[in-house]
């Protein structure tokens, strides 16, 4: 009990003396997990309002694809990637394994499925007066999916929240890709394993109190976003 | 196709299931009588008004609008409008409700934000202006759903049972913006199961009844008279 008191302490004078080698190791998890997600949010989009407004064959297996991807452990998508990506893979001319852009790719293949998931069903929860009345008001296709957008914001705006929360949080896809490489791949979640493994609990713990406060910032982002929603549904 | 009408439908048949819910075989309305339309519930009455509007395709037919000098197939966006029984309400405040309309309309932010501030004062809604849409009341919903097609000056409007759920004042003035759309050249086609001072103001109704629509004026001096009143 006096160790895990005492680590703590040191961890978190090494947060407020703003550690460089711990700012650092913030900083690769929000680039990659940020990286993955710019890239991420517009085909997701592009997806989501196909699966939402157009009837096409297939539809329904996409959804289901989509679906069950969500539930596919991080480490799965970690060694799919790193077979693809190692040397003898059909990608090892890449030179991608163990860089932040393996990183991003895993994080992105996290994201996608969730992404087009829950953009999905918020898109899909619009009236479909909303499509109609834009049309019949002149708005072109683009202006009417823009509006589509802007009715189901508030689960838009959650599925981004959710699935930003997930990749920056996965520990598999990271340590397999990435390789845990100080100054260079090292992000919060391997940093914690690390150091875990290591015996180092101070800088274990500091990491794990960012990605417990920002667990919380998300929550309630989260919890705001649903709450206004509820106010749309009922009134 | 006669240069005066303004819509014509040509063996149109629609339904859900194998027979046909109705069938018309030609019909043609020069725009000029305000409709309305009646029938039984099921009847058909919203699925003939959502083709019109081009909202749903029909099984069968054809259906042509005389707009602009030429004939089009429906959809014929911001020149036939159709209101749904709720009219949708985007989830924005009452003023932008009426600013999207003129931003797809391709108005500048000048003429936008005049004719918006002209459209709430028609619809009585000045006051609510930054309220949110969705607030309103049944009345005041149809008031700005009015207001929001009026905005764009549309050829013809389409209001399914726009009276439904609406109490007396409410219908009054409802009656009252419908009553300037059509003093204003707007053709209007209303669906209603009950009369209203609002289908008083109709020269001409089409009953669907036993699959098949029949067309009657309705007794002209009796709305005369109310509209003396």
């Amino acid at each position: 009990m006096p160790e895990l008191l005492d680590s703590t302490r040191a961890a978190l004078i090494l947060l407020v003396s703003l550690d460089p080698d711990l700012w650092e190791i913030i900083g690769v998890s929000f680039r990659v997990s940020l990286t993955a997600m710019a890239l991420a949010i517009p085909p997701a989009l592009l997806i989501a309002l196909a699966l939402a407004r157009l009837a096409f064959p297939g539809r329904w297996l996409l959804i289901s694809l989509a679906n069950t991807l969500m539930a596919v452990p991080t480490v799965v998508v970690g060694l799919m990637l790193f077979m693809l990506l190692s040397r003898s893979g059909p990608l090892g001319e890449w030179r991608l394994l163990f860089t932040q852009p393996a990183m991003v790719i895993g994080q992105w293949l996290l994201a996608i499925p969730l992404l087009i998931a829950m953009l999905h069903a918020a898109l899909q929860g619009v009236d479909q007066r909303a499509w109609e009345t834009a049309r019949l008001h002149g708005a072109g296709r683009v202006a009417a999916l823009w509006r589509l957008l802007g009715e189901a914001r508030f689960g838009v705006m959650a599925a981004i929240v959710a699935s930003f929360g997930r990749i920056i949080a996965e520990v598999g896809s990271a340590v397999m890709v990435g390789g845990n490489i100080e100054h260079f791949t090292r992000n919060i979640t391997t940093a914690i394993a690390l150091e875990t493994l290591k015996g180092e609990y101070a800088q274990g713990i500091a990491l794990g109190l960012v990605l417990l406060v920002l667990a919380l910032i998300l929550n309630l982002m989260l919890g705001i976003l649903r709450g206004r929603g509820q106010q749309t549904l009922s009134s | 196709m006669t240069k005066e009408s303004m819509l014509e439908i040509n063996r149109l048949s629609h339904g859900f299931s194998a027979t046909p819910l109705w069938t018309i075989d030609h019909l043609q309305w020069s725009g000029q009588d305000m409709v309305h339309l009646l029938g039984d519930n099921g009847s058909g009455k919203t699925t003939l008004l959502r083709i019109l509007a081009g909202l749903d395709a029909p099984r069968q037919g054809s259906v042509h609008w005389h707009i602009e000098k030429q004939w089009q197939l429906p959809p014929c966006p911001a020149q036939v409008i159709y209101l749904h029984q709720m009219p949708y309400m985007f989830d924005t405040s009452v003023f932008d409700n009426l600013r999207l309309a003129a931003r797809w309309h391709g108005l500048g932010r000048r003429d936008s934000q005049m004719r918006v501030g002209r459209m709430l004062h028609w619809c009585g809604l000045e006051q609510q202006g930054r309220q949110r849409a969705r607030s309103l009341s049944g009345g005041e919903r149809l008031r700005l759903a009015l207001a929001r097609a009026w905005l764009l000056q549309p050829r013809v409007l389409l209001l399914d049972e726009p009276t439904a759920n609406l109490d007396a004042q409410a219908i009054a003035d409802v009656d009252s913006l419908v009553a300037d759309l059509v003093r204003a050249g707007c053709a209007v086609i209303l669906s209603a199961h009950h009369a209203s001072v609002l289908t008083e103001r109709c020269q001409r109704r089409w009953q669907l009844c036993d699959g098949l629509l029949w067309e009657s004026t309705t007794n002209a001096p009796f709305v005369a008279e109310r509209l003396l009143r």
